[in-house]
């Protein structure tokens, strides 16, 4: 009967590959041969040709997180000595830690896992291949061939915060966002500080979307804030439309990822953007000259040129820039005193003490807001 | 008060526009007997075309219309599967939707970023001066006010027209209709075909007109909205005005509520608009109110002979 | 002109044919779409091959993905059988997976043969329950479960959302939304020293219980052989209303197992990234398969190592990850259209009227 031999059939195939599996297996291949066929022609020392991979959360097309890592790839892509390959729109969880793994096996020598969830499988496949450098960013663990790295992007959004802190009139900003996690949470808040040194009665309100990329709902998100009465929007969201609210309104905006101004030319003041290319070069030379180490934690500063903001514009008034430009300067010379106390949080309360500085495990781990910022943070 | 509610109304008129048309076209599809679940799709592919058209050719209008007949390219595949090949509406639907919103994405990559001219609000003249109403409805883009015709036009349509009674008649009893010398599977393809050109020009507010741009996700989940709303409004096309702002009205809500400095946790507060919508389905079930969905609803025809 | 007539007998192998030649017609179209990209088709194909099938961790990896596919997939097709159409399975495997943490995260220290249970009958409680709530609305309300059942899978994701980012939030992970991770005893273990995990035990066993139900009990026989709820309940004497709950619930408690085997074998705790769609792709599995658990078993197995390849092909080409998504349509479409020759063929007839 058609029905048994069908059962019979499923049955064998599911034994055979439990067997298979059961039977001690091949593909815990110990050592990833990386480009086993330049290793054998090229000479012992001379180019030999580097791998590197990269997993991205969301489609490189999107202008906003991964288009930027994206860049940053195409900087590695330019040396000579490297070959990158991408996967995209990998969801993080089961999927990437069989995207991640696959990337081991066919050799790649450095794994870019660039997004916080890509956390635990990354460590995971760590394991199996110690030979293979692996670089996690936006996460907190690491092993011995397993580094993180961040970018201190608050620091440019301390330098926006200045920026809107001295254009608004209306004393609102709004800020539309997508979840609350620190790395949000801390732009905010690095946001507010900013805003407030210029101008002490301005308040930050925040609204959560819960989506990284819904660009009409995140104008709709824009323009509640502007009927709030806010005059600057800014954004920690992946696309434009914000902008787009801002500038309809006749308000200010604040871009993130990327210069956004083409969007929004009336609007837009500057942006908080990420400038991968330098820290990803500099990681590849080191994996060339041996000197990249595993377990390290790399937040990477405005000094090492990784953040930074999009030049502001024409309606920044020219003692506003100059101001910004020397904070700017101050911190690309390596002095953050962003989160510097005495700082209170949204009740009042004095939480960092004057003379101390939030160190950067509290700041990696931020999920309260300073005073100042009108919003929740769940 | 008021300055929190005529913002509110006003932002729930916009916010309910893409799934307004989106509605009415599902409408038109399923009076016709004819589900179609590939409204996100749909709107995904109607929201590109109309945007590189709109790009190339410097004409937000041909945009507009591009989005529609982009939408009835998608439904017309709809309609081949499910009514010459007699294929399961539902899964057609669903396979129609995963591969609109792959074509797209696919094929969108590189009009990322790029400006294309829109359609902008501006004040209605006369009627925008109307104290209240005139704020809250007659602030908006030209493709807001032509949804406000469509509704009148469905009523005209169905309830005065030849045509229209034929395509009810069929998504009621296609045996029936056949006996009484109407052709079903004409009238089937045109419920779905033109169904998906309005469901298109939804897609194409999107792009025109909520945003003026393209990128991936525009549609955001509105189709599969517009599918429930379909049910929420009894297949009447007053209703679906009342179910597409409703529906706006209570995400725009929310947001603003959020604006304003509120403690509630903003995932519970996302949930309001879908709560709500079932509540009130709840509510009018309850009363007794008659579902009227088209009896032939999903099946398919089968040929004679 | 040509024209449609039934056919004494539905084609025998008919689905098996028209499902390979639209596997042929997708990947033909697809091979176009490469070239259009400026890709070598045949490298492509190639890639693609060696992606879902060409080695043993391929083959690892298309397994884990159809695992939760399987189980969703079974759900489905229970109500779909019964022409209750369930679209909630994405919102079931959420509360599944919601139900296993909770018991994971409140018994840490319970031993695995007590835990484990107790995490997989909750799973089965919570995602019976949340398809449990569409099937009373239709029954005492006539509300149509489509809409229902699409409203509570946004309501679910959004209550794990709330859980992940609040109560249940780890202390130790920084702020970032996860629960803490589950311990040993809660977790699926790999068969051996492979990847894959015990759930595939889980699945099997399943499988072949609900296939043995739908053969062997009455209840299931009928179930099996018709779409028509009422004709159902009187032959098996059971009122039309138990039915429809007794279904539903099989449905969400399947794709709550679902959840439950995600979270605690790959993910080994909970987080907003576990929902990757399954839910939804189910539906599609469940009618490729003709709603019977052999071939589900098949299908999701396919559609997983499609998916896998298609990742291949990303790496490899620099294909867009759109790509896979527009293959997976046409083979549906195809499929759907191809379906028409199981029960019909195409003549040609010459027109009465001349």
């Amino acid at each position: 009967m058609k029905k048994l031999l069908k059962l019979c059939v499923v049955v064998a195939a599911m034994a055979m590959t439990l067997s298979l599996f059961a039977c001690g297996e091949a593909p815990q291949e110990k050592k990833a041969e990386p480009a086993p066929a330049p290793k054998a022609e090229a000479p012992a020392e001379e180019a030999k040709t580097l791998k590197a991979g990269f997993v991205y959360v969301s489609p490189v097309g999107d202008a906003g997180y991964s288009y930027a890592h994206d860049l940053g790839r195409k900087a590695v892509d330019g040396l000579d000595y490297v070959t990158t390959a991408y996967v995209e729109s990998v969801p993080e969880g089961a999927d990437s830690e069989r995207v991640i793994r696959n990337m081991a096996r066919k050799g790649f020598d450095v794994i870019f896992t660039t997004s916080f969830g890509y956390m635990d499988p990354t460590i995971k496949v760590g394991k199996e291949f110690p030979d293979v450098n692996f670089m996690h960013c936006s996460g907190f663990k690491k092993s011995e061939n397993v580094s993180n790295y961040f970018g201190r992007i608050y620091q440019s959004r301390y330098l926006t915060g200045l920026v809107a802190g001295s254009m608004t009139k209306s004393n609102k900003l709004g800020y539309v966002a997508a979840f609350p996690i620190p790395e949000v949470i801390r732009g905010i808040n690095a946001f507010t500080i900013g805003a407030r040194e210029m101008n002490p009665d301005v308040e930050v309100r925040v609204v959560w979307t819960k989506t990284w990329y819904d660009p009409a709902l995140e104008k709709d998100a824009a323009k509640s804030l502007l009927d709030a009465g806010c005059d600057v929007i800014a954004q920690h969201q992946d696309s434009p439309a914000p902008q787009e609210a801002a500038q309809e309104a006749g308000a200010y905006s604040v871009g993130y990822n990327s210069d956004m101004s083409s969007f929004a030319p009336k609007a837009h003041l500057t942006s908080a953007i990420w400038n991968w290319g330098p820290a990803y070069v500099k990681t590849m030379e080191q994996v060339k000259n041996g000197t990249w180490n595993g377990n390290q934690s790399n937040w990477w500063s405005m000094a090492d040129g990784v953040v930074d903001i999009a030049p502001m514009g024409p309606m920044v008034p020219e003692d506003v820039k100059a101001k910004v430009n020397a904070h700017k300067a101050n911190l690309a010379a390596g002095q953050d005193t962003i989160f510097a106390g005495p700082i209170k949080n949204q009740k009042g309360e004095v939480v960092v003490a004057e003379g101390t500085t939030v160190p950067d495990g509290d700041l990696l781990g931020m999920t309260w807001f300073v005073e100042g910022v009108v919003g929740t943070t769940e | 008060m008021l300055d929190f509610l005529i913002p509110l109304f006003a932002a729930t008129v916009q916010s309910g526009t893409p799934i307004l048309y989106a509605t009415l076209g599902e409408i038109m599809t399923e009076k016709g007997g004819v589900l179609n679940l590939g409204v996100e799709g749909i709107m995904a592919v109607a929201a590109l075309a109309a945007f590189t058209t709109s790009m190339y050719t410097g004409s937000p209008w041909l945009g507009f219309m591009a989005g529609g007949i982009a939408g009835m390219g998608m439904a017309s595949l709809h309609a081949f599967v499910c009514i010459s090949c007699l294929g399961n509406q539902v899964v057609s639907g669903l396979a129609i939707t995963i591969l609109g919103v792959g074509l797209t994405n696919f094929l969108g990559v590189p009009y990322v970023g790029l400006p294309a001219p829109g359609f902008n609000p501006f004040d209605f003249p006369l009627l925008s001066q109307i104290p209240i109403i005139g704020e809250i409805f007659f602030k908006h883009d030209m493709l807001v006010y032509i949804s406000f015709l469509i509704p009148f036009g469905f009523w005209f349509f169905f309830k005065r027209t030849s045509l229209g009674l034929h395509v009810s008649a069929t998504g009621e009893m296609p045996a029936a209709a056949s006996a009484a010398g109407l052709k079903p599977i004409r009238l089937r393809y045109f419920a779905v075909i033109a169904g998906g050109f309005l469901i298109g020009l939804g897609g194409a507010y999107l792009s025109l007109a909520y945003t003026h741009l393209w990128t991936n996700g525009l549609s955001g989940g509105r189709g599969w909205i517009a599918v429930a709303l379909v049910i929420f409004a009894f297949w009447r096309p007053g209703r679906a005005v009342a179910g597409a702002y409703l529906f706006g009205g209570v995400m725009a809500f929310q947001l603003r509520l959020q604006a304003l400095g509120t403690n509630l946790p903003s995932s519970l507060l996302l949930m309001l608009p879908y709560i709500l919508t079932v509540l009130v389905l709840i509510l009018s079930a309850a009363r007794g109110r008659r579902i009227d969905a088209p009896a032939a609803l999903g099946t398919n025809i089968e040929p004679e002979g | 002109m040509l024209k449609i007539r039934k056919r004494e007998e539905p084609w025998k192998w008919g689905a098996l044919v028209i499902f390979l030649g639209a596997l042929l017609f997708s990947l033909g179209v697809s091979a176009l779409l490469l070239a259009g990209q400026g890709k070598d088709p045949i490298e492509g194909m190639i890639i693609l091959w060696q992606g879902s099938f060409g080695n043993l961790w391929a083959l690892e990896g298309a397994l884990l993905k159809a695992i939760p596919l399987f189980l969703c997939s079974l759900g489905v097709a229970v109500a779909f059988r019964m022409q209750i159409w369930n679209i909630g399975a994405e919102g079931q495997f959420a509360l599944g997976a919601i139900g296993a943490t909770w018991m994971a995260l409140s018994f840490p220290d319970l031993p695995g043969v007590i835990l484990m249970p107790l995490m997989f009958a909750m799973a089965f409680i919570l995602g019976g329950l949340w398809a449990l709530i569409p099937a009373v609305l239709r029954l005492k309300l006539r509300v149509n479960e489509i809409i229902s059942t699409l409203m509570l899978n946004y309501i679910a994701i959004l209550l794990l959302d709330y859980l992940v980012f609040g109560v249940w939030k780890d202390p130790a992970s920084f702020g970032f939304p996860m629960t803490p991770e589950f311990s040993a005893a809660a977790i699926i273990d790999g068969i051996g020293s492979s990847r894959v995990h015990w759930g595939l035990l889980f699945c099997v066993i399943v499988g072949i219980g609900l296939w043995a139900f739908m053969s062997f009990t009455r209840l299931g026989f009928e179930l099996k052989a018709s779409g028509e709820g009422a004709r159902v309940a009187k032959y098996a004497k059971i009122r039309y209303g138990m039915l429809v709950m007794f279904v539903m619930c099989l449905s969400g408690g399947f794709a709550g197992w679902a959840g439950c085997v995600e979270t605690s074998a790959t993910l080994n705790r909970l987080q907003p990234s576990l929902m990757v769609g399954y839910g939804y792709t189910a539906i599609v599995v469940a009618w490729l398969a003709r709603l019977e658990p052999l071939n589900i078993a098949f299908a999701s197995f396919l559609l997983a190592a499609l998916r896998v390849g298609v990742e291949n092909l990303q790496l490899e080409l620099q294909i867009p990850a759109a790509f896979g998504t527009i293959m997976e349509g046409i083979i549906l479409l195809t499929v759907l259209a191809g379906q028409l020759f199981i029960l019909y063929t195409l003549e040609f007839k010459k027109s009465r009227q001349g």
